[in-house]
């Protein structure tokens, strides 16, 4: 229970500093007039803005301001769109959010197969594919991939659509969903390759398995369930950690499909300067972390008690 | 003077930099990934002279040749033996340009972040205590998110432009050197000879730079390595999501930006080309900083 309360005191604490982060960027270090407010105001309304932020207010009741205002979730209103910035972040979630678990699902699906067989043949050639193919997997730059799937299969073989996202559950959102998800899977599934193989190795000269292939247990059974189910704790957890970084690259990926979710909105606020909506993202985006950060840390002490006690005696 | 090295014993035992030399390149992978950094290098500062064409000077460029399929011939009378891109200009010559400045960002800010992140790293590991704690607090707390956010935030926080993107890259990079280098510089701290030179009473900066730093250089090379195509990445990411930087400075990841248009009607080249020199430079540096990895630390079983 202790443990919970650190956790929880470290999250809000993290939250606060990052706050104070976006507040100092966004606020101090440019110019607020000019950041959040649209050139087409007249000067009494630009007093009146200046008044309702709070600018005329000493800095460190700005931050205070800034602060209530965040946490009644107003962020302000997009200067494009003309609505609450946080409603225009929400909207766009959903499709982010789809892509990013259709990705986790890909890494884990073809990831772990992967890794296992080249864990338990280390020296075939096809496990030196697979270790050099999770080289790739890391070295390449997710957009530079995107624009190869693309070219191969949207523009060359035509089997699937380029860009955009289909109704949700549809089979033309499905067709729609593949190559996106793929792309951004890819760095992932070459994660999970790696520790699902190292996990491999190990579990593979324990003892229970060796006991549970003396007791004459068919190969399969030997790996699909006592190997598979050893090594599936570390790789979700480490994945569960790395669900942020799905978020976070969605954004390469949402750019180069025109999947419109939250990263794409990112990216064309930045370019059209609509600071509110960049403030929404960042705020959003760094309570997404810090509570998936939490979880699966609460998770993981759970599941390995060692984690608890190694925290007590620090 | 060459009476002097004559007269010196031929049984001389082998430098480190030769043994590191000679284990580099008994690997065949290595060699190849270090010839073709050299020839990439070797594009990159002799592309003005390479290239056919400038393709910042707006004169020599002209619509006419737009979208030529590799191995064209152009207004000029030039092979265009990439093609050229939607406003007429010859690919290899705006590739050699766009690999300039790719590997001049990539480098010069992974120069200055290593140096941050030294000082930093030095710092907390020599004094420890209540620095040591601040100074690795913020460090797991920036990497504790992904690099590419964190430069995002920093780009939308800054603006565009060369040198707000060469700041971003800084930042985003300082805190996986610091990190690295007080790691380091915390093991050697414990050993005899640092024991020693406080014993000796020589002043805190001369143990920190003669004799603490030197030791913590492999680790320094490696990393900064791995992380200079990291950097070149990063680059070409936030120049291709158009928040990098500047269209008058294309570099590579916005030469394949320019070429995205393009590619969903076939004209493929103008994206793939610099696809391609962009590949070649990850992929180099990365196998280049791997081999040094393994040679540099020969502990570290993998």
């Amino acid at each position: 229970m202790v443990f919970v309360i650190r956790r929880l005191l470290q999250s809000a604490l993290v939250v606060l500093v990052m706050s104070l982060v976006v507040f100092v960027g966004v606020h101090l270090v440019g110019d607020p007039v000019h950041i959040l407010i649209s050139d087409e105001m007249t000067q009494a309304e630009i007093d009146a803005f200046i008044h309702r932020l709070g600018l005329d207010l000493p800095v460190h009741q700005q931050y205070l301001h800034f602060l209530g205002n965040a946490l009644r979730g107003d962020l302000g209103n997009s200067f494009v769109f003309g609505e609450p910035a946080l409603k225009l972040i929400l909207q766009r979630m959903p499709a982010t959010l789809e892509l990013a678990f259709a990705a986790f699902i890909l890494a884990i699906v073809f990831g772990i197969p992967l890794g296992m067989y080249a864990g338990l043949k280390p020296e075939s050639p096809a496990s030196r594919a697979i270790m050099a193919g999770s080289i790739l997997g890391f070295s390449l730059p997710t957009f530079w991939v995107g624009l190869m799937l693309i070219m191969v299969f949207a523009v060359m073989l035509g089997w699937l659509p380029s860009t955009g996202r289909g109704d949700f559950g549809t089979w033309d959102g499905i067709r729609h969903l593949i190559l996106p998800a793929f792309n951004l899977a890819l760095f992932k599934m070459a994660l999970v390759t790696r520790l699902a193989r190292a996990g491999t190795r190990e579990a593979a000269l324990q003892d229970y398995v060796k006991f549970a292939r003396a007791k004459g247990l068919s190969p399969s059974r030997v790996v699909l369930v006592h190997i598979l189910k050893n090594i599936l704790v570390p790789v979700v957890t480490v994945l569960g950690l790395e669900l942020g970084g799905l978020i976070a690259f969605s954004v390469v990926t949402e750019t180069v499909f025109a999947w419109p979710g939250m990263g794409k909105l990112l990216i064309d606020s930045i370019q059209r300067l609509d600071r509110p909506v960049i403030v929404a993202y960042l705020v959003i985006t760094v309570v997404m972390f810090v509570v998936i950060n939490l979880v699966v840390d609460l998770l993981y002490s759970a599941l390995d008690p060692r984690v608890r006690l190694k925290e007590a005696k620090a | 003077m060459s009476a002097v090295v004559d007269a010196l014993p031929l049984a001389k035992p082998e430098s480190p930099l030769r043994r590191l030399g000679r284990e580099f390149f008994s690997s065949p992978v290595a060699t190849g990934a270090f010839g073709l950094l050299l020839l990439i290098v070797f594009l990159a500062l002799l592309a003005p002279l390479l290239s056919p064409q400038n393709p910042y000077d707006l004169a020599k460029v002209t619509v006419m040749d737009a979208r030529l399929e590799p191995g064209e011939t152009s207004s000029a009378g030039f092979m265009m033996w990439l093609g050229a891109d939607g406003a007429g200009r010859d690919m290899w010559s705006a590739m050699l340009y766009g690999l300039r400045i790719s590997l001049g960002v990539g480098v010069a800010s992974g120069v200055v972040a290593l140096a941050i992140g030294t000082a930093v790293g030095l710092l907390a590991a020599y004094r420890g205590g209540w620095i040591d704690a601040l100074i690795m607090r913020v460090v797991d707390l920036q990497l504790s998110f992904p690099a590419i956010l964190v430069a995002l935030i920093l780009v939308a926080i800054l603006g565009r432009g060369a040198d707000k993107v060469m700041i971003a890259l800084i930042l985003v990079q300082w805190a996986y050197y610091a990190r690295t280098v007080r790691g380091s510089a915390l093991v050697e701290r414990r050993k005899e000879y640092i024991e020693a030179a406080q014993c000796l009473d020589l002043p805190p900066r001369r143990i920190v730079f003669r004799h603490l730093l030197p030791n913590v250089i492999a680790p320094m090379i490696v990393v900064g390595t791995l992380q200079t195509a990291h950097a070149i990445s990063l680059e070409a990411t936030l120049s291709f999501l158009g928040v990098g930087l500047p269209l008058t400075e294309p570099s590579l990841g916005l030469l394949i930006a320019n070429g995205f248009e393009y590619m969903l009607s076939g004209k493929y080249w103008i994206s793939f080309y610099p696809g391609l020199a962009l590949l070649a430079t990850i992929m180099s540096i990365n196998l280049v900083g791997d081999r040094l990895r393994d040679v540099l630390n020969p502990r570290l079983d993998r």
